[in-house]
């Protein structure tokens, strides 16, 4: 697949997921991307065998399964709003208000709102994570703007080095535990902890000094040309200046404008700046009729979303009701399973080829 | 050519110089070997042919560098990738992308070179190098060998004229070494590629080599030149060469091809294999109490070994037991229905490829790993259940990066976490933690921080950090990576005192050279499951391997010499010389022709 049909896949995943706290919707959402996640690895490891060339687990992807952030985030975001919000009228008990933050109601408001807030991170986090497994590298680096192509070779080094300490620190936790290390308390942590950031800052020496002696670094440029300096600079009085129009009841109209001017201004700046950069790319991904279908389907996923916005609705505040759940969004979401589809229709291929 | 004149660098902060007053000559289009002690700067004088130094590591350096026409100094990195490409120790270190392909093109697209022409070079690398079968996979499946072959193809991606490489070799097993120096060998002779390697294991490289450049640890003037000529005038040399030194062999055999020469020179009678008795050496260690060393060795070679029987110098059993042992990751089995058994005063040698499952059978012995089936049994206890703390009390396990193992303070603080650990007292041990240092040569290392040693006192350090409790089995998973000659005798004689002292020890490597001189059993695992065991001289002493008339390549470097005899080291083959009726000096000059 194309990576810009995985970005458009990725766009429209986090928006519908962002739109709506309708808990029936968020849900099957995150069903999809699991099921998209799954078809995705399984693909990957009928093509490499699913593990390292010793016979470990191959990291990338796998950091952290979804399912077991659930179990952390979810929980987590219905304790830290039941304390710390304090709206609702079904009231569990009352904490002492001198208390600071958690003082007030604790109601079953809060806790349903919540937990519902961590099913949204832990969604939006499979979708990223979907991402993550389906791109290599190169394909999440570039369509980063020029300007930015340092920035983004440290994030594709971020891509490849968490797996590595990942995988550093499981080896420090074997190599404390043959020692009889075990954890009672925070502090038994730096046994583990300062092996792995020493060996980080080891291994991050050594990938820069291997950068440096294949000429990356060689040339860049250290300052920007003056228009891209003049265009960032009103580019970003433009933004703040709709921050203040905002706020002034007269010119509260011209806000839209300012921003958009703005945001112009600073585009210009970027893309000049990136004319600097001397970078050229290996790869020029080939655009297909399945790319197509698959930013369709994320149309459909999309549109009714924008469309029928009291149906995605819902909110426990005030009250405690069930969700509703509209037939026609629930069927545009299953939309975002095309990248699915589109690979078991291009394995089914391979096969009869 | 490369010159270095009366060049001295000292980093930063540093009051010792790395590199002192070196005047040295490289040839163009010569395959050039860079040995020499820890410490004495072989990376740091790699280092200088392309910038680095001073560029990237900062320090003052002095003298002047020049490679052809071009000033590293003056020009800096960035300039001279293009002119010397440079291939670190560990491949994965230096990859940036995760697919082969892109990280082959990744220094071309950051040069801004048209796709065309990144195409050709990307195919031209993968041509040269044989990698077609391997340009759409990903990084993370590659053996280690496969791994350092793309990272000389990615550093001759811009057609460099040199090629560096900072011990290449260390991490791979015989046969991935080997593909990758025929490798090398291919570009020096059919490119003029000029390639300069820095590597301790001097056996493997000077096959391949024609020029050697010795880095002495002190401030001693550089030794340069034809290998022969170098090797006759310093110490660390590979056994064929120390062999050759004893016997005075003249030209010094450099590799076994070589030495082969003067044993057809040898009468045969002299050859024949008689009795001999294998010594444990004795180096750079406290010695023993008087009567430690058993008045009869315990086991010997060739008529003496215990070729398929284990027979232990007293009746104890094994101390730990592995019964059909079964280990798999995500369903992919990597250890097969393996079964060991490790003896009191025995040192067992694990080898095998890279990938065959030799650190997961150690991390399973110890229950890092779980195991599917089978089962694991210490002191006559199955270990189920066990935490893997509690089997570590009485098994050390050194695991290959020690620097996992580090993080203290102090050395001596190393030890005492272990003893906290465990929950045992100072004083409940013997010997008590300086005592251990002391027996390790860490003496004076006593309040160092670990990570500022050397690698072979790190790897010591470590080593007494799991030591401390006294354990009865001791498990080393590749032990010589990054040691040099001298820190490789220290191990041994380590390996030679425990057997002493009655423990049982399982040594994982891929040196054969220190398998032939430390063990008395040998294990080979092959696809996760045991391929062929057997005493060292049955297994490491033939040329075939096994049944299958493949050749061995577990072979050291006296049992290819002298095939078919039982000698495995030096030792061996001067104690059967000196056995043997007819003892006559070969000719020095094998061919027999011009003198």
């Amino acid at each position: 697949m194309h990576p810009l049909a995985w970005f458009a896949w990725l766009g429209t995943a986090s928006l519908v997921t962002l739109l709506t706290r309708n808990p029936l919707y968020i849900v099957l959402l995150f069903v999809i991307f699991i099921l998209v996640m799954d078809v995705e690895r399984a693909s990957q490891r009928a093509s490499t065998d699913g593990s390292g060339y010793d016979g470990a687990p191959s990291d990338r992807g796998l950091l952290l399964s979804p399912l077991r952030f659930a179990l952390f985030a979810i929980p987590a975001g219905a304790v830290f709003n039941l304390l710390t919000s304090h709206m609702g009228e079904t009231v569990f008990f009352r904490l002492p208000p001198a208390i600071p933050l958690i003082g007030g109601t604790l109601t079953a408001e809060a806790l349903v709102y919540g937990a519902i807030s961590g099913l949204v991170l832990v969604t939006l986090f499979t979708a990223f994570a979907v991402l993550n497994l389906a791109l290599p590298v190169r394909d999440l680096i570039a369509y980063i703007p020029r300007a930015f192509y340092p920035v983004a070779i440290v994030s594709a080094i971020a891509v490849t080095f968490v797996p590595n300490t990942v995988r550093q620190f499981r080896q420090v936790r074997e190599a404390q535990a043959i020692r009889g290390y075990k954890m009672h308390g925070w502090r038994d942590w730096l046994p583990l902890f300062l092996p792995v950031l020493v060996g980080g800052l080891e291994r991050a020496l050594q990938l820069a000094e291997a950068m440096t002696a294949r000429g990356f670094g060689g040339g860049a440029r250290t300052h920007l040309a003056p228009v891209a300096r003049i265009s960032l600079v009103a580019g970003l009085a433009g933004v703040l200046g709709a921050g203040v129009a905002q706020l002034t009841p007269t010119w509260a109209s011209a806000a839209p404008a300012f921003l958009t001017v703005g945001a112009l201004l600073m585009g210009v700046a970027i893309w000049h700046a990136g004319r600097g950069v001397k970078h050229t790319r290996y790869r020029r991904p080939v655009w297909h009729s399945v790319d197509t279908s698959v930013v369709v389907a994320c149309g459909i996923a999309v549109v009714p979303f924008l469309i029928w916005v009291e149906s995605r609705s819902y909110s426990p505040y005030p009250a405690l009701a069930w969700p509703l759940f509209d037939l026609r969004l629930g069927g545009g979401l299953l939309g975002l399973m095309a990248p699915a589809f589109v690979r078991r229709f291009s394995e089914q291929s391979d096969d009869h080829i | 050519m490369i010159t270095f004149d009366h060049v001295s660098f000292s980093y930063p902060e540093v009051t010792l110089p790395a590199l002192h007053d070196v005047n040295l000559t490289l040839l163009e289009s010569a395959f050039t070997l860079i040995s020499g002690p820890s410490g004495a700067g072989k990376t740091t004088l790699l280092r200088c042919l392309n910038g680095l130094v001073p560029h990237f590591s900062g320090g003052v350096l002095a003298g002047q560098i020049r490679v052809g026409d071009l000033d590293p100094v003056a020009l800096g990195p960035e300039v001279m990738c293009r002119h010397v490409g440079f291939v670190f120790q560990d491949p994965e270190t230096q990859f940036v992308m995760d697919y082969v392909e892109d990280e082959l093109a990744f220094a071309l697209e950051n040069a801004a070179m048209p796709r065309a022409e990144m195409r050709s070079r990307v195919s031209e690398v993968i041509d040269l190098l044989d990698l077609e079968a391997l340009r759409y996979r990903s990084l993370a499946t590659l053996s280690g060998g496969e791994k350092q072959r793309i990272a000389i193809a990615a550093a001759l991606a811009f057609r460099p004229q040199i090629l560096v490489l900072d011990e290449p070799t260390s991490q791979l097993d015989p046969r991935s070494a080997r593909e990758v120096l025929e490798a090398l060998e291919r570009l020096n002779r059919e490119l003029g590629l000029t390639v300069i390697l820095a590597e301790h294991r001097l056996e493997r490289v000077l096959p391949f080599a024609d020029r050697l450049v010795y880095l002495p640890a002190a401030e001693a003037p550089v030794v340069h030149g034809v290998p022969d000529e170098v090797l006759g005038q310093i110490d660390l040399v590979p056994p064929v060469t120390a062999l050759g030194k004893v016997l005075g062999w003249s030209p010094l055999p450099v590799t076994v091809a070589e030495g082969r020469r003067f044993c057809e020179a040898m009468p045969g009678e002299t050859i024949s294999g008689p009795d001999i008795v294998r010594q444990a050496p004795q180096v750079g260690l406290p010695a023993l109490p008087t009567g430690a060393i058993p008045s009869q060795p315990k086991w010997q070679s060739p008529a003496g070994a215990p070729t398929q029987d284990r027979e232990c110098s007293d009746d104890s059993g094994p101390t730990l037991v592995a019964e059909g042992l079964s280990v798999a990751y995500n369903g992919k089995p990597v250890l097969m229905d393996v079964s060991l058994a490790l003896y009191p005063g025995q040192v067992t040698a694990l080898l095998g490829r890279n990938g065959a499952g030799k650190s997961t059978l150690l991390k399973a012995l110890v229950g890092l790993v779980p195991h599917q089936d089978g089962s694991v049994w210490l002191s006559g206890r199955e270990t189920s259940g066990m935490a893997v703390a509690d089997v570590c009390r009485e098994v050390a396990y050194l695991p290959q990066d020690p620097n996992a193992l580090l993080f203290a303070e102090t050395v001596l603080d190393e030890l005492h976490i272990t003893l906290r650990n465990h929950g045992v007292m100072v004083a409940e041990v013997e010997p008590v933690p300086e005592a251990l240092l002391e027996s390790l040569g860490l003496v004076h290392k006593v309040t160092a921080y670990p990570r500022d040693l050397s690698v072979g006192e790190r790897q010591r350090a470590a080593l007494a950090a799991v030591l401390v409790t006294q354990p009865s089995t001791v498990l080393l998973d590749e032990p010589t990576r990054g040691l040099d000659y001298d820190a490789k005798d220290r191990l041994l004689a380590l390996i030679h005192r425990w057997r002493v002292e009655q423990r049982a020890v399982l040594l994982v490597t891929h040196d054969v050279e220190l398998v032939a001189e430390a063990a008395d059993w040998v294990v080979i695992l092959d696809g996760g499951g045991i391929a062929a065991e057997g005493s060292p001289v049955d297994l490491l002493g033939t040329p075939v391997f096994g049944d299958s008339q493949a050749a061995n390549p577990f072979m050291p470097q006296m049992a290819s010499l002298f095939p078919g005899t039982g000698w495995l080291t030096v030792a061996d083959v001067l104690a059967g010389l000196r056995s043997s009726p007819v003892l006559s000096p070969p000719s020095p000059n094998p061919g027999g022709g011009e003198s």
